[in-house]
Protein backbone atom coordinates (compact mmCIF):
# COMPACT_ATOMS: atom_id res chain seq x y z
CA UNK A 1 0.00 0.00 0.00
CA UNK A 2 1.37 3.44 -0.95
CA UNK A 3 2.19 5.60 1.88
CA UNK A 4 -0.15 7.93 0.82
CA UNK A 5 0.77 10.99 3.70
CA UNK A 6 3.99 10.76 2.74
CA UNK A 7 3.68 11.27 -0.65
CA UNK A 8 1.53 14.11 -0.21
CA UNK A 9 4.39 15.86 2.29
CA UNK A 10 6.85 14.83 0.47
CA UNK A 11 4.98 16.47 -3.30
CA UNK A 12 4.08 20.00 -0.82
CA UNK A 13 7.34 20.03 0.30
CA UNK A 14 8.74 20.13 -3.45
CA UNK A 15 5.90 22.32 -4.36
CA UNK A 16 6.67 24.72 -1.54
CA UNK A 17 10.63 24.61 -2.45
CA UNK A 18 10.16 25.53 -6.09
CA UNK A 19 7.90 28.58 -4.93
CA UNK A 20 10.85 29.38 -2.78
CA UNK A 21 13.53 28.92 -5.50
CA UNK A 22 11.06 30.98 -7.85
CA UNK A 23 10.78 33.79 -5.33
CA UNK A 24 13.98 33.88 -3.60
CA UNK A 25 15.40 37.09 -4.98
CA UNK A 26 12.11 39.14 -3.26
CA UNK A 27 11.92 36.99 -0.36
CA UNK A 28 16.13 37.59 0.16
CA UNK A 29 15.15 41.41 0.37
CA UNK A 30 12.79 41.07 3.24
CA UNK A 31 13.29 40.14 7.17
CA UNK A 32 10.17 38.21 6.75
CA UNK A 33 11.33 36.53 3.38
CA UNK A 34 14.24 35.70 4.81
CA UNK A 35 13.34 33.83 7.62
CA UNK A 36 10.13 31.99 5.24
CA UNK A 37 13.49 31.38 3.14
CA UNK A 38 15.08 29.57 6.39
CA UNK A 39 12.05 27.68 7.74
CA UNK A 40 11.24 26.49 3.92
CA UNK A 41 14.99 25.72 2.83
CA UNK A 42 16.18 24.15 5.82
CA UNK A 43 13.73 23.10 8.39
CA UNK A 44 10.77 21.93 5.82
CA UNK A 45 12.97 19.69 3.91
CA UNK A 46 14.57 17.96 7.08
CA UNK A 47 11.64 17.51 8.75
CA UNK A 48 10.59 15.76 5.36
CA UNK A 49 13.49 13.67 5.24
CA UNK A 50 13.03 12.33 8.91
CA UNK A 51 9.71 11.68 8.44
CA UNK A 52 10.46 10.03 5.61
CA UNK A 53 12.97 7.81 6.79
CA UNK A 54 11.44 6.95 10.34
CA UNK A 55 8.20 6.11 8.32
CA UNK A 56 11.28 3.48 6.12
CA UNK A 57 12.54 2.34 9.27
CA UNK A 58 8.89 1.42 11.01
CA UNK A 59 7.71 0.28 7.03
CA UNK A 60 11.20 -2.28 7.53
CA UNK A 61 10.00 -4.25 10.69
CA UNK A 62 6.54 -5.66 9.13
CA UNK A 63 6.21 -8.87 7.41
CA UNK A 64 5.46 -7.71 4.21
CA UNK A 65 8.67 -6.10 3.66
CA UNK A 66 10.76 -8.87 4.63
CA UNK A 67 8.67 -10.93 2.50
CA UNK A 68 8.76 -8.71 -0.37
CA UNK A 69 12.42 -10.40 -1.31
CA UNK A 70 11.32 -13.38 -3.49
CA UNK A 71 13.98 -15.58 -1.29
CA UNK A 72 12.21 -15.08 2.10
CA UNK A 73 8.64 -16.92 -0.12
CA UNK A 74 9.15 -20.06 1.60
CA UNK A 75 9.76 -18.94 4.70
CA UNK A 76 7.02 -16.58 4.67
CA UNK A 77 4.54 -19.77 3.60
CA UNK A 78 5.79 -21.79 6.25
CA UNK A 79 3.66 -19.26 8.75
CA UNK A 80 0.47 -21.44 6.96
CA UNK A 81 2.07 -24.88 7.51
CA UNK A 82 -0.47 -27.62 8.97
CA UNK A 83 1.93 -28.65 11.70
CA UNK A 84 1.57 -27.77 15.43
CA UNK A 85 4.79 -27.97 16.31
CA UNK A 86 6.51 -25.71 13.57
CA UNK A 87 7.49 -22.74 15.77
CA UNK A 88 6.63 -19.84 12.85
CA UNK A 89 3.58 -21.39 12.24
CA UNK A 90 2.30 -22.02 15.82
CA UNK A 91 3.02 -18.09 16.66
CA UNK A 92 1.58 -17.16 13.26
CA UNK A 93 -2.04 -18.84 13.33
CA UNK A 94 -1.93 -18.45 16.63
CA UNK A 95 -1.90 -14.61 16.99
CA UNK A 96 0.91 -15.17 19.67
CA UNK A 97 2.75 -12.47 17.86
CA UNK A 98 1.70 -9.68 16.23
CA UNK A 99 0.92 -10.90 12.51
CA UNK A 100 2.17 -7.57 11.06
CA UNK A 101 5.09 -7.59 12.48
CA UNK A 102 5.75 -11.52 12.63
CA UNK A 103 9.43 -12.22 11.32
CA UNK A 104 10.64 -8.96 13.35
CA UNK A 105 8.71 -10.13 16.20
CA UNK A 106 10.97 -13.11 16.67
CA UNK A 107 14.07 -12.45 14.76
CA UNK A 108 15.11 -9.22 16.45
CA UNK A 109 17.07 -9.30 19.55
CA UNK A 110 15.68 -7.63 22.65
CA UNK A 111 18.99 -6.46 23.53
CA UNK A 112 19.64 -2.75 24.27
CA UNK A 113 20.90 -2.44 20.45
CA UNK A 114 18.57 -5.26 18.95
CA UNK A 115 16.97 -3.13 17.05
CA UNK A 116 19.93 -1.35 15.34
CA UNK A 117 21.79 -4.80 14.68
CA UNK A 118 18.51 -5.93 13.03
CA UNK A 119 18.10 -3.02 10.85
CA UNK A 120 22.20 -3.26 10.16
CA UNK A 121 21.66 -6.69 9.14
CA UNK A 122 18.79 -5.81 7.46
CA UNK A 123 20.95 -3.61 5.14
CA UNK A 124 23.38 -6.99 4.46
CA UNK A 125 20.33 -8.73 3.35
CA UNK A 126 19.81 -6.39 1.02
CA UNK A 127 23.59 -6.58 0.34
CA UNK A 128 23.07 -10.46 -0.58
CA UNK A 129 19.87 -9.74 -2.64
CA UNK A 130 20.83 -7.28 -4.85
CA UNK A 131 25.41 -7.18 -5.30
CA UNK A 132 26.57 -10.71 -3.34
CA UNK A 133 23.94 -13.35 -4.27
CA UNK A 134 21.87 -15.26 -1.50
CA UNK A 135 23.01 -18.15 -0.20
CA UNK A 136 21.58 -21.76 -1.32
CA UNK A 137 20.76 -22.61 2.26
CA UNK A 138 19.20 -19.39 4.23
CA UNK A 139 20.72 -19.82 7.96
CA UNK A 140 21.04 -17.65 10.77
CA UNK A 141 24.10 -15.52 11.86
CA UNK A 142 23.75 -16.77 15.09
CA UNK A 143 22.51 -19.85 17.00
CA UNK A 144 19.06 -18.71 18.03
CA UNK A 145 19.32 -17.04 21.84
CA UNK A 146 16.88 -18.35 24.17
CA UNK A 147 16.43 -14.76 25.70
CA UNK A 148 14.26 -14.34 22.35
CA UNK A 149 12.02 -16.94 23.73
CA UNK A 150 12.26 -15.39 27.39
CA UNK A 151 11.40 -12.40 26.15
CA UNK A 152 7.65 -13.05 26.11
CA UNK A 153 7.56 -16.62 27.69
CA UNK A 154 9.41 -15.80 31.05
CA UNK A 155 6.36 -14.94 32.48
CA UNK A 156 4.34 -17.27 30.84
CA UNK A 157 2.23 -19.87 33.25
CA UNK A 158 2.49 -22.63 30.37
CA UNK A 159 6.10 -22.43 30.40
CA UNK A 160 6.61 -22.02 34.60
CA UNK A 161 4.96 -24.54 35.06
CA UNK A 162 5.62 -27.00 32.35
CA UNK A 163 6.96 -30.16 33.54
CA UNK A 164 9.34 -30.80 30.96
CA UNK A 165 10.77 -26.86 31.34
CA UNK A 166 10.99 -27.17 35.33
CA UNK A 167 14.37 -29.54 35.58
CA UNK A 168 15.94 -27.05 32.46
CA UNK A 169 15.37 -23.70 33.89
CA UNK A 170 18.46 -22.92 34.83
CA UNK A 171 20.06 -23.69 31.87
CA UNK A 172 17.25 -22.11 30.06
CA UNK A 173 18.11 -18.85 31.49
CA UNK A 174 21.99 -19.31 31.21
CA UNK A 175 21.66 -20.10 27.76
CA UNK A 176 23.49 -23.63 27.96
CA UNK A 177 20.65 -25.73 26.70
CA UNK A 178 18.74 -23.74 23.81
CA UNK A 179 14.86 -23.72 23.68
CA UNK A 180 15.40 -25.29 20.21
CA UNK A 181 16.82 -28.68 21.23
CA UNK A 182 13.38 -29.52 22.14
CA UNK A 183 11.43 -27.31 19.96
CA UNK A 184 13.18 -28.63 17.07
CA UNK A 185 11.30 -26.95 14.03
CA UNK A 186 11.11 -23.28 13.30
CA UNK A 187 10.43 -23.30 10.07
CA UNK A 188 8.71 -26.51 8.20
CA UNK A 189 10.13 -26.01 5.18
CA UNK A 190 8.94 -30.16 4.37
CA UNK A 191 5.50 -29.25 4.57
CA UNK A 192 6.02 -25.98 2.82
CA UNK A 193 7.34 -28.19 0.00
CA UNK A 194 4.83 -30.35 0.04
CA UNK A 195 1.74 -28.21 0.61
CA UNK A 196 0.74 -28.94 3.17
CA UNK A 197 -0.94 -25.54 4.65
CA UNK A 198 -3.30 -24.80 7.18
CA UNK A 199 -6.39 -22.90 5.78
CA UNK A 200 -8.08 -20.31 7.55
CA UNK A 201 -12.36 -20.49 7.70
CA UNK B 1 18.91 47.75 -8.09
CA UNK B 2 19.98 44.73 -5.80
CA UNK B 3 23.59 44.52 -5.90
CA UNK B 4 25.89 41.79 -6.91
CA UNK B 5 26.35 40.72 -3.70
CA UNK B 6 22.88 40.48 -3.40
CA UNK B 7 22.71 38.66 -6.93
CA UNK B 8 25.47 35.99 -6.16
CA UNK B 9 23.42 35.13 -2.95
CA UNK B 10 20.18 34.83 -4.92
CA UNK B 11 21.80 32.22 -7.11
CA UNK B 12 23.38 30.54 -4.00
CA UNK B 13 19.82 30.36 -2.34
CA UNK B 14 18.51 29.10 -5.86
CA UNK B 15 21.26 25.91 -6.28
CA UNK B 16 20.68 25.09 -2.54
CA UNK B 17 17.06 25.13 -3.07
CA UNK B 18 17.90 22.76 -6.40
CA UNK B 19 19.60 20.44 -4.51
CA UNK B 20 17.06 19.85 -1.61
CA UNK B 21 14.38 19.79 -3.70
CA UNK B 22 16.44 16.84 -5.23
CA UNK B 23 16.75 15.18 -2.33
CA UNK B 24 12.80 15.57 -1.73
CA UNK B 25 12.26 14.09 -4.92
CA UNK B 26 14.56 10.90 -4.62
CA UNK B 27 12.71 10.50 -1.39
CA UNK B 28 9.20 10.64 -3.48
CA UNK B 29 10.21 8.29 -6.18
CA UNK B 30 11.28 5.97 -3.36
CA UNK B 31 7.86 5.90 -1.73
CA UNK B 32 5.98 5.65 -4.69
CA UNK B 33 7.63 2.50 -5.04
CA UNK B 34 8.26 1.15 -1.39
CA UNK B 35 11.28 -1.69 -1.86
CA UNK B 36 13.88 -2.37 0.69
CA UNK B 37 16.25 -1.04 -2.19
CA UNK B 38 14.21 2.01 -2.97
CA UNK B 39 14.24 2.48 0.98
CA UNK B 40 17.72 2.55 1.14
CA UNK B 41 18.68 4.92 -1.90
CA UNK B 42 15.95 7.10 -0.03
CA UNK B 43 18.00 7.15 2.97
CA UNK B 44 21.60 6.92 1.44
CA UNK B 45 21.04 9.84 -1.24
CA UNK B 46 17.63 11.67 -0.69
CA UNK B 47 17.98 12.50 2.66
CA UNK B 48 22.05 13.56 2.73
CA UNK B 49 21.16 15.66 -0.37
CA UNK B 50 18.83 17.56 1.57
CA UNK B 51 21.41 17.72 4.08
CA UNK B 52 23.63 19.30 1.79
CA UNK B 53 21.13 21.73 0.32
CA UNK B 54 20.37 22.92 3.61
CA UNK B 55 24.61 23.32 4.11
CA UNK B 56 24.33 25.02 0.99
CA UNK B 57 21.99 27.67 2.14
CA UNK B 58 23.45 28.63 5.51
CA UNK B 59 26.47 29.05 3.99
CA UNK B 60 24.79 31.29 1.31
CA UNK B 61 23.65 33.07 3.87
CA UNK B 62 26.98 33.24 6.13
CA UNK B 63 29.02 34.44 3.13
CA UNK B 64 26.75 37.33 2.50
CA UNK B 65 26.44 38.48 6.31
CA UNK B 66 30.14 37.99 5.43
CA UNK B 67 30.00 40.20 2.44
CA UNK B 68 28.04 43.00 4.05
CA UNK B 69 30.10 43.19 7.35
CA UNK B 70 27.50 41.52 9.40
CA UNK B 71 29.38 39.15 10.75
Amino acid sequence: MLPVQLIVALVAGIAIMALLFAGARSLGAQTVGRIVLLVGLLGLPLLLSVGNISFGVHESSTTHFCLSCHEMKRHGMSLFVDNRQALAAVHYQNRLVDRETVCYSCHKDYALFGDVTAKLNGLRHVWAHYIAGVPEKITLYKPYPNSNCLHCHDDMRRFVEGPAHRPLMDALYAGTTSCLSCHRIAHDMAKVDAGQLWQAH
Amino acid sequence: MADSSDERTTRRIRRAAVVGGLGLAVQLAAALHWTPMTFIISAAVGAPLVIVGGVMFLAAVWRNMRDKGAV
